[in-house]
């Protein structure tokens, strides 16, 4: 599926729009991530909640009109599963607290002046590389999907 | 609770859950594809690793809209700082600050480790709070919603072992 640069340009807007949102709301924010794993901070349950009591229905009705904007076919993989859910999933847990950072809100974050969200951004680019490197070996221990499957398009 | 990028408090969660939810949406009726940002930490590696990993169709595919997406990210935090009266680099981390106290170096250290564990395990689940916690959970996807509950329970211990334990 080729994208026109129209489109390359949509995809830009909305990932701006995106980082807006997360920079605004807290999801962004070292202190509220903090407050939510310490339980005392109700903002990013009410932020993730919403957004899944939001996408939820609008999927559903997506799905059910199964075509996109322009016509296409709409169509998306879902997620395979695998040990690495469970695995990898508390991984990346432990890392969301140390850095009070997400994926999205890393690159916010570097966006916002914050310098130390260079360094997220770089080890994160290492256990993202490190990850690809050991997928052979890695495949067989949390019995992942073939490479051309990978564990989920995220 | 204040926002240590403007020290004002942030939008209501839920304006901003509404917000992140029509981007999913939008993302997937205007687009055709399926939110997830952690995919694109592997789309950066691939501009400069070429092992079948990272040259695999799937992946290469899917550069012309991850890339944008993740500058797009980049660009909102700009933004956002420049609407908040001024763009400025930083240090300030809020309660790390305040109970951890450790100076630069020490904070790059800890970010560098704390990057490792997010690149590897998103990697690793095949997804991060947008693939798994906000589209798969959406979708009602049994791998999101166990992943999801692994790092959110993750997150709880780690911080309540850092501040509540530890400090």
């Amino acid at each position: 599926m080729k994208t026109s640069p129209l489109m390359m340009l949509f995809y830009l807007g909305l990932g701006t729009v995106f980082g807006l949102v997360l920079s605004r709301s807290g999801a962004a924010d070292y202190n509220f991530i903090q407050g939510m794993f310490l339980l005392e901070e109700f903002q990013l349950y009410g932020i993730i909640g919403t957004a899944v009591a939001v996408t939820a229905p609008g999927l559903y009705f997506l799905k059910r009109y199964g075509k996109t904007a322009t016509g296409e076919k709409l169509q998306f993989e879902r997620k395979p599963g695998h040990r690495g859910n469970i695995y990898g999933g508390f991984l990346f847990g432990i890392g969301w607290a140390i850095t009070g950072m997400c994926p999205g809100p890393i690159l916010v974050n570097i966006g916002e002046g914050k310098l130390y969200a260079i360094a997220a951004l770089a080890g994160t680019l290492v256990g993202a590389g490190s990850f690809g490197a050991l997928y052979p070996k890695l495949q067989g221990i949390f019995k992942l999907p073939s490479l051309q499957v990978g564990t989920g398009e995220g | 609770m204040h926002l240590i990028l403007t020290d004002a408090a942030p939008i209501h969660w839920a304006i901003g859950g509404a917000a992140i939810g029509a981007i999913t949406l939008a993302l997937l009726y205007i687009g055709n594809r399926r939110l997830g940002v952690s995919t694109g930490f592997e789309n950066i590696c691939a501009l400069v690793v070429h092992t079948p990993y990272f040259t695999r169709q799937s992946l290469v595919s899917s550069h012309s809209w991850r890339l944008p997406l993740l500058t797009g990210l980049f660009l909102g935090g700009v933004l956002s700082a420049l609407l908040a009266g001024g763009w400025e680099t930083t240090w300030a981390l809020g309660m790390f600050d305040a109970e951890i106290g450790w100076g630069n170096g020490g904070k790059l250290l800890w970010m560098f480790g704390g990057g490792l564990l997010i690149g590897f395990g998103t990697r690793l689940a095949g997804g991060c709070t947008s693939g798994h916690g906000i589209f798969g959970m959406s979708n009602l996807e049994l791998p999101s919603i166990i992943s999801t509950v692994c790092f959110m329970a993750a997150g709880i211990v780690t911080t309540n072992l850092i501040y509540r334990v530890i400090l």
